[in-house]
């Protein structure tokens, strides 16, 4: 006979797994990708999301383990997300380097940076860093797409945003400033990076090298997908999140009697991505003064 | 005509200052580290040949990206297409042992390089979809698809880890010189063929005037009567195919045999010497021996203790500030 009781209590704490993994995995990617939607919808290409992820990922491990407080870790997490943000609006904006190079170079910068400061600093490792629980950083991913939400409809700095990402030339015969208005985007993508690489840091207790690990990337293919919109961007987040934590749950099992490699299950966030851009799935939606001076 | 404004010189002593002072962080003293390169990288034959190696798939990576770089694509996924590559050639080089095994296994790498750049093309030139997020996709898909495949259908039967067996002799490519410590493969004979191949495409054929044409206005590419979409497909399966050379010649003559994790990054350094290289493809040559060098110096300042992810620092810097500079140039052009 079948424990009917035992076998739902079972099912059951498997959903609540899958539910709170979904939430761990995604609430990162949620915070970059809508990082990258408001320097997108302004207009600059940001592929830099990883290294201003990784760096504040790191900046706020140490900080938060050199002096115990969490807020201090949080701050100096922002502090080096959006320095970073900054130096992309710099390069793209003042020196006017084509943003994806500028936005590469970025990434190598904080992969290098930050794996040297953790080479260097042997007891880095010692201690586990003050955080604040991960729940107030999952609410605080919810709470920032609603606001960016109501901010692009609603607001005065939102409409301004879209504008000079739509067409930087029309607004300029606004009245807008584009450099400036950009500088604002990059200000918020530097906020909401410092928040993601703050979290993964914080969930791991520490930083270890590369430890954002390509989730960057992955969060500017949840931007694309949501086609530029929060909601949507935070509905793909959210399945990416999904499928890695399914990943996880599902990983040396044989459902149906068929075994598939973990692999599958690793590829399979990227494999959708590119059927969805091969498909109609964010066709033409981008901002279209993307990449434009 | 001032080919080089202040606000450039600011970035570049900014990103000198950056270099020093990862340099202080890892507490080496700059003019050890000079002497370091020096006298273990510069002075040695053994020296030389490394950087040669280290070059070879480099030089033969940015041709790869120089190439759709023409046409105005980034193909970051020059290193996907490069470990496709590697896997495809060192399957057919086991297929085949004997010198049809080098033949074998430089087709192999060729073609499988080419067919995962193929939907790269095809997703940009008909849907729209960024080459960027594509090329990034991939390259993830690569990595797993091939972790899949070393622990499993093409793992050496005998060996523990994730790997190939290794390929014969007969089956890699031949030492061109080899004097004491001192050698060269007659892979760096073909990356340097390659390089005159891609001078000779771009400016003295048809399709690399397309290509050309493309990349600088599409639009008036249009007008012209070429075929854009036709033309982007084309162009990014090329340089699919080239990196897919660089993998099948990194085994034939480096590696002799596949495992996981088979890129260093050698796609991410080749944006670099494909942008380095600026508009002269012959210059891919130089920049990739350049990269070549980096990557053997910080090998040797390795051994020393000064972590290899100095070089990283070294390669954001370089891009970096030689795009603000390439930027100027074309700036005076436009004036």
């Amino acid at each position: 006979m079948i424990d009917l009781t035992n076998l739902l209590a079972q099912q059951g704490s498997v959903a609540v797994s899958i539910v709170l993994s979904t939430l761990a995995y995604s609430s990162p990617l949620i915070l970059c990708a809508l990082g990258g939607l408001f320097s997108e919808r302004s207009g600059v290409v940001n592929i830099g999301l990883e290294g201003m992820m990784l760096s504040a990922a790191c900046a706020s491990a140490l900080a938060a383990q050199a002096t115990g407080s969490a807020a201090i870790g949080l701050v100096a997490g922002l502090l080096a997300a959006t320095l970073l943000a900054l130096l992309h609006w710099l390069l793209t904006q003042g020196y006017q380097i084509d943003h994806i190079v500028s936005g590469m170079g970025i990434n190598a910068l904080a992969l290098g940076g930050t794996g040297l400061v953790f080479k260097s600093l042997p007891d880095i490792n010692s201690k586990e860093m003050a955080s604040f629980p991960a729940g107030f950083y999952y609410g605080l991913a919810w709470l920032a797409a609603a606001v960016i939400w109501w901010m692009l409809r609603d607001t005065r700095p939102g409409l301004r945003l879209t504008a000079v990402g739509n067409d930087p030339d029309k607004s300029r015969q606004m009245g807008l400033k584009p450099v400036r208005i950009r500088f604002q985007a990059l200000l918020g993508t530097g906020l909401l990076t410092g928040l993601a690489g703050t979290l993964v840091a914080s969930s791991a207790g520490r930083f270890s090298e590369d430890m954002t690990a390509g989730r960057g990337y992955i969060a500017l293919a949840a931007l694309i997908l949501g086609a530029w919109k929060p909601w949507p961007t935070l509905a793909a987040a959210l399945a990416f999140g999904f499928f890695g934590s399914l990943q996880l749950s599902l990983q040396g099992q044989s459902p149906m009697g068929i075994q598939i490699p973990d692999q599958v299950w690793q590829a399979l966030p990227y494999l959708i991505t590119l059927v969805a851009l091969a498909g109609t799935l964010g066709k033409g939606k981008a901002p279209s003064g993307l990449g434009k001076p | 005509m001032k080919s080089f404004g202040w606000k450039q010189i600011l970035l570049a002593l900014a990103g000198f200052g950056l270099i020093v002072l990862a340099l202080v962080v890892v507490k080496a003293v700059p003019q050890d580290v000079l002497a370091q390169i020096w006298q273990k990288g510069l002075t040695r034959p053994a020296g030389w040949r490394n950087i040669l190696k280290e070059s070879t798939p480099l030089i033969l990576l940015g041709c790869s990206v120089y190439l759709a770089l023409r046409v105005g694509l980034f193909n970051i996924g020059a290193d996907g297409q490069f470990v496709i590559g590697a896997c495809c050639a060192t399957v057919a080089a086991l297929k085949f042992p004997g010198p049809t095994g080098i033949v074998a296994g430089i087709i192999a790498g060729i073609l499988g390089g080419a067919l995962w750049a193929y939907p790269v093309g095809l997703i940009k030139a008909y849907r729209g979809g960024h080459e960027v997020i594509t090329t990034i996709m991939l390259n993830n898909i690569a990595g797993f698809l091939t972790f899949y495949l070393v622990s499993g259908p093409i793992m050496d039967p005998t060996g523990q880890q994730p790997s190939t067996a290794t390929i014969a002799d007969s089956a890699q490519l031949p030492m061109l010189i080899q004097d004491g410590p001192f050698r060269v493969s007659s892979a760096t004979l073909i990356a340097v063929m390659a390089v005159a191949g891609l001078w000779w495409y771009l400016s003295r054929t048809v399709g690399g005037f397309e290509l050309s044409a493309t990349g600088k206005n599409s639009n008036t590419a249009r007008f012209a009567g070429i075929a854009v979409e036709k033309v982007t497909v084309r162009a990014m399966a090329a340089s699919g195919a080239i990196a897919g050379l660089a993998g099948a010649v990194q085994v034939l003559a480096f590696e002799h045999r596949f495992y996981a994790h088979f890129s260093p990054g050698y796609g991410f350094d080749a944006l670099g010497v494909a942008l380095l290289a600026g508009g002269n493809p012959l210059a891919t040559a130089a920049s990739g021996l350049l990269f070549g060098f980096i990557s053997e110096s910080t090998s040797i300042l390795g051994r020393t203790g000064v972590p290899k992810s100095l070089s990283s620092i070294l390669l954001g810097v370089l891009v970096i500030v030689f795009a603000a500079y390439r930027y100027r140039k074309e700036a005076i052009v436009r004036d």
